[in-house]
């Protein structure tokens, strides 16, 4: 799905009743642990097919959201639904793990079994597995087969982690922070098979703290700070980064001062730099003055806030008040 | 679902026999492959039931041994401890590990059943004491210990002894936090228990006999005993305060048991 048609077609608010129900519904989550609040308020929604990130530093509640809808923590408060169920419901506990596959933070598979061991002990779990043979050489572990699980590298036993929550073939897969310790060939090896396996209908969310793996794979991000959702949005108009405060940044002419610019400008960074919602006509002022002068504005660059800027703009400024230091984990 | 799983008939998921073969399987893949594992499975107790014949090979029946002799008394007592060490021990340390790294909690999020990952487990504990025990009786059967024969009650009593065991090994496992600390505080608490129940020395202290008659470990060394070395039936008392045992056991584990690693 192209990440401008999912804006288009997003219902207002998460929780609206629809025929086909969304894979993921979360409205006005809470758990806290504790006098720790882990999570305040979050409320949002993943459509089938779609690859959504949970964004946010640590401590944000991306972990403890995700364990709740994974079914391992109860909530204390809030509507969740996943694939229609409720996971805090043990009747449901079954139908849901049977639908949907998740790789851990942590790595976690047994030293003395060999690969294809450990992925034809978890495929016997299942109604109707995928291969093990396919799923193995899906998760880049061909020719690995007949190792033993404690002669992997770090990096080997995560994409076994990752053949693991694939072998049940989940309609829905949670994958928590899946490319952490991965070099960069083996990452995008990992971006290659999430897209390849959104492609063929399976619905991911995910969390990360890595801005570019969002930004590769993500077709919405929803921020989370302090247990709550800061924003929400395709990545690339996260914070409304797409339509708002352009960055005009020169070196500043000598004998000019600051305060002698056609526009504000402040300096940073031993820049001189213009914080702009209408770059072009600010850039049009500011070139036609320094024309007029025959003054070069060297080092002269129009950019807009990276994901990264405006993850830490929102991170540092949109913490709602009181809000807990410390993480559950 | 890929078009792949929706074109062929899908395939009928395994009964619950199907299931618990699945899971001993793996798990005696394992267990097997863990030079640890089976090092203090097998070697020990055989290494100790061999020292235990060189040296009172020769000796006779004695009331120091309650009318066995030495090796008639060491056979079942180290059977026991055997089905301990697999049954108790193992599972006591092996959980708390699954569980500090992830282990449980992968399976959890699997459809498999909790039942399902139990009874495997307690099958293979099983499976692993038959050979132990098939193991000492033959070493035994070479210095003079005449092959046991009533084998119903053996089977039954290493059943039961084998399910209390496996119950109190998952409870203490649910009770530890940490991994590192399990196999302290599981030896710690079967240490002193193995000693005053008899099973490395006889004891012959009433009071003491009394006391630990009521406690998990010397019932079942009783139990075994008559059946391994005086060719008695099942010993049914003995039996009741084991059964009580795993009761308790498994009673805290059904309440205690986490599968994951960090607290609620």
């Amino acid at each position: 799905m192209h990440p401008e048609l999912t804006v288009a077609a997003a219902p207002a608010a998460a929780g609206v009743t629809q025929r086909q129900p969304d894979a993921i519904t979360v409205t006005g989550l809470r758990k806290g642990y504790g006098s720790v609040q882990a999570v305040r308020d979050v409320s949002f929604g993943v459509r089938s097919g779609e690859i959504v990130a949970l964004l946010g530093p640590n401590g944000a509640g991306k972990t403890t959201t995700l364990e709740i809808l994974e079914g391992f923590r109860a909530r204390d408060g809030g509507a969740v639904a996943v694939l229609g169920l409720d996971p805090g419901d043990k009747a449901a506990a079954r139908e849901l793990r049977e639908r949907t596959g998740l790789v851990l933070q942590d790595t976690a598979v047994e030293p003395y079994l060999t690969v294809r061991e450990t992925v034809a002990r978890q495929a016997g779990y299942y109604q109707a597995p995928r291969g093990v043979a396919e799923v193995i050489s899906l998760a880049g572990l061909a020719g690995l087969e007949r190792r033993k699980v404690r002669s992997l590298s770090g990096g080997q036993k995560r994409r076994l982690d990752l053949a693991l929550g694939l072998i049940g073939d989940p309609e829905l897969l949670y994958l928590d922070e899946p490319t952490t310790g991965f070099d960069p060939a083996a990452r995008r090896g990992a971006w290659d098979l999430v897209r390849a396996l959104r492609a063929g209908g399976t619905t991911i969310l995910l969390t990360t703290h890595d801005m570019a793996e969002a930004q590769a794979l993500a077709d919405r991000v929803v921020l989370l700070s302090n247990g709550a959702v800061l924003a929400e949005g395709p990545p690339a108009g996260l914070g409304g980064r797409d339509k708002e405060r352009a960055r005009i940044s020169f070196t500043l002419p000598p004998g000019v001062p600051l305060a002698g610019l056609p526009v504000p400008a402040v300096m940073r960074g031993g820049a001189a730099v213009i914080e702009t919602a209408s770059p072009t006509g600010e850039l049009h002022r500011l070139t036609g003055w320094a024309l007029q002068r025959d003054i070069t504005l060297s080092g002269l660059t129009v950019d807009r806030p990276s994901l990264e800027d405006v993850y830490l703009r929102l991170t540092r400024d949109g913490v709602p008040s009181g809000a807990a230091e410390r993480s559950p984990r | 679902m890929t078009a792949a799983t929706l074109a062929g008939p899908r395939p009928r998921r395994r009964g619950r026999l199907g299931l618990v073969i699945h899971q001993v399987r793996y798990e005696q893949l394992s267990f097997w492959r863990n030079p640890q594992s089976a090092i203090f499975t097998f070697v020990f107790p055989v290494v100790f039931v061999a020292l235990m014949g060189a040296l009172f090979g020769t000796v006779g029946r004695s009331a120091y041994f309650g009318g066995l002799s030495a090796l008639q008394y060491y056979v079942p007592t180290i059977a026991a401890l055997c089905v301990l060490g697999s049954c108790y021990g193992q599972l006591a340390v092996a959980l708390a590990a699954r569980r500090q790294n992830g282990i449980l909690k992968r399976v959890r999020a699997t459809p498999l059943p909790a039942w399902a990952y139990f009874a495997g487990l307690l099958a293979h504990c099983v499976l692993v004491s038959l050979a132990d025990i098939a193991l000492i009786v033959g070493v035994g059967r070479l210095y003079g210990v005449p092959f046991p024969s009533q084998w119903p009650a053996i089977a039954l009593t290493l059943v039961l002894g084998a399910a209390s065991f496996c119950a109190l090994g998952v409870a203490v496992a649910s009770v530890i936090s940490n991994a590192e600390a399990a196999p302290a505080v599981a030896q710690l608490v079967l240490f002193p228990l193995l000693f005053l129940s008899g099973t490395y020395m006889p004891i012959h202290s009433e009071l003491l006999s009394q006391v630990t008659g009521w406690l998990p470990v010397r019932p079942f060394n009783e139990a075994l005993t008559g059946p391994l070395a005086r060719h008695a039936g099942t010993d049914w008392r003995h039996l009741a305060v084991l059964a009580g045992w795993g009761v308790i056991g498994a009673l805290v584990a059904v309440r205690r048991f986490r599968w994951d690693p960090r607290p609620e």
